[in-house]
């Protein structure tokens, strides 16, 4: 059995004329991977600190584990969240991130924390203020992995990591959620590198909703089509087209939707050719609005 | 712990657990780097005690007297509350943006600080009074020096001068703390909309002293009170400013 343990509704928040995030509707079902994808500044990061009661919503209902975050021990205790521009004590070092993080994570697990500061190389007697960019995020991904909090937020947690540690997070994450199920949101815009990882995807764009589908459902739902202008432009003519290129008497058009097999078949015949599209294409498409003549992803989204 | 026992912990009210542990662990939360708090305010200090031994080698040797050498107006002894105003404030500005993501309420976080300050000013207070005491006994460390003993202390015994630095002590961490506050619930604005309300407040009060000439009578009631009156204004005024603390950081965002 399922429970829901993030239920959003007419989410919103404005800083002064600024709408960071605007009437999002969503719900995250327990022990699933969510990504919460979207470009630089769609409101990935506010969506985390709404979540995790951080900052508080302008306006609409949010509930975690059914009550609003803010100020509630019971709800904060059971999540765990490193911001990506997470500010830490001066006097601070990784190695006293790791001595406070069992207080706070009942869950905490320390010979995996352990485990995780060797496969990152994690420098433990260094301030945090003299760590790289991507040591930053190794310390932050092990306190995420190791805390096994019932809601864990990644907040872009590739970022600068090397391809050896990306590598490790993606196969740590994987192997001790199979063993501790748990709730995991992951924001990020490196989608490649986490499309297979997750179950499910919100993808926002400029603080509003695009798509919360299952991410099965998404890896299929679009196609595009190539072949020349004409015959592509007829048969597309009636689909929900979410991109649009044309190179000469050539035309590829991205649509949103499976097609079924006579509609294969179809394209077939009429000598065009058809090839899947990935997660990272489909959200470029839909999120992309400025790199193609039409206002495709607004289509898409209306 | 296995997995299912995580989930099913998940539906059950946790309000059995003490607030005493969400309390005490913003305390271990500061002290996890005891140097910030307990450790550089000694070693400035040391460093002042240094320093002033030296002087007062160099006055006995120029033959300047026990009696002119002034030691009673060193401030030396207030060395470190410049560096305890910032510790105030940073353990808002970074720590509790901090212990935010690790789940840790507001209301928590601000109750164990202020246990926190509480037990770094019963220190310090303790401490200085106590060497006040060793300097009066050894004659200012056998050469006359004058450290612990000066400005009000030394006057009226042990207890008062651990009840003055207790309540200074207070005041100087609260005021890092809960001016900081400010700036995490309303930033900018908010800080100059103190500030300047702040100024304003002090201005009126000077000129109204000043046209209804009665400076000699707010000095006379200071003097009525005497060193520990005194001190209790200043104790109240550290109160004042964690009650405000408390309820300004309720809705105060980390940065």
């Amino acid at each position: 059995m399922t429970r829901t343990v993030v239920r959003a509704s007419g989410l919103t928040k404005r800083y002064g004329s600024f709408t960071a995030v605007e009437a999002v509707d969503f719900t995250v079902e327990e022990n699933r991977i969510y990504g919460l994808l979207g470009r630089n500044g769609a409101g990935k990061t506010t969506i985390m600190q709404l979540l995790t009661g951080q900052i508080f919503p302008t306006a609409g209902e949010l509930e975690v584990f059914g009550r609003p975050p803010a100020e509630h021990a019971d709800v904060l205790r059971r999540m765990c969240f490193i911001a990506e521009s997470q500010r830490y004590p001066d006097a601070y070092k990784p190695l006293h991130l790791l001595r406070a993080a069992p207080w706070y994570f009942e869950n905490w697990d320390e010979e995996f924390a352990r485990r995780l500061v060797d496969d990152f190389r994690i420098p433990l007697n260094r301030y945090v203020r003299k760590l790289s960019r991507g040591q930053l995020s190794a310390v932050g991904v092990t306190i995420g992995l190791a805390s096994r909090a019932p809601i864990t937020f990644f907040d872009e947690p590739y970022l600068g990591l090397d391809a050896v540690a990306r590598h490790v997070f993606y196969d740590r994450l994987l192997a001790d959620y199979a063993e501790h199920p748990r709730t995991i949101v992951l924001s990020t815009h490196l989608i490649d590198e986490v499309a297979n990882l997750l179950e499910h995807i919100i993808l926002i764009d400029q603080g509003r909703l695009l798509l919360d589908r299952d991410a099965e459902e998404v890896r299929g739902s679009a196609t595009t089509v190539a072949g020349t202008r004409a015959t592509v432009e007829s048969f597309t003519a009636d689909r929900p087209v979410i991109g649009r290129e044309h190179l000469g008497g050539q035309a590829s058009v991205t649509i949103d939707g499976r097609l079924d097999l006579a509609e294969r078949l179809r394209a077939k015949e009429l000598g065009l050719e058809l090839s899947p599209v990935s997660l990272q294409q489909l959200i470029v498409h839909l999120t992309g609005t400025d790199l193609h003549a039409g206002s495709a992803g607004e289509e898409a989204a209306a | 712990m296995s997995a299912s026992t995580v989930v099913s912990a998940g539906t059950q009210r946790t309000e059995a657990r003490s607030r005493a542990h969400e309390i005490w662990r913003t305390v271990r939360l500061h002290s996890v780097t005891p140097y910030v708090f307990f450790g550089i305010p000694w070693l400035i200090l040391g460093g002042v005690w240094a320093v002033t031994m030296v002087a007062a080698v160099i006055l006995r040797g120029a033959g300047v007297s026990d009696a002119t050498d002034g030691f009673r107006y060193s401030w030396a002894v207030l060395s470190p509350q410049w560096y305890l105003v910032v510790v105030g404030v940073q353990a808002i500005a970074y720590t509790f943006s901090f212990a935010l993501g690790f789940g840790a309420t507001r209301r928590d976080f601000w109750l164990g600080t202020s246990l926190m300050f509480v037990l770094v000013s019963v220190e310090m207070a303790a401490a200085i009074a106590t060497l006040v005491q060793i300097e009066q006994a050894t004659g200012g460390w056998w050469i006359g020096a004058g450290m612990f003993d000066t400005l009000w202390y030394g006057q009226q015994g042990w207890l008062v001068d651990f009840y003055t630095t207790f309540a200074l002590q207070l005041l100087v961490l609260f005021v890092g703390a809960s001016v900081t506050t400010v700036y995490l619930r309303w930033r900018m604005r908010g800080m100059m909309i103190m500030f300047f309300s702040a100024a304003a407040l002090v201005l009126i009060l000077v000129a109204g002293l000043t046209f209804t000439e009665s400076w000699t009578a707010v000095f006379d009631w200071f003097a009525s009170i005497g060193i520990v009156g005194t001190f209790t204004v200043v104790l109240a005024k550290a109160l004042a400013w964690a009650v405000v603390g408390y309820f300004v950081i309720r809705r105060a965002t980390p940065r």
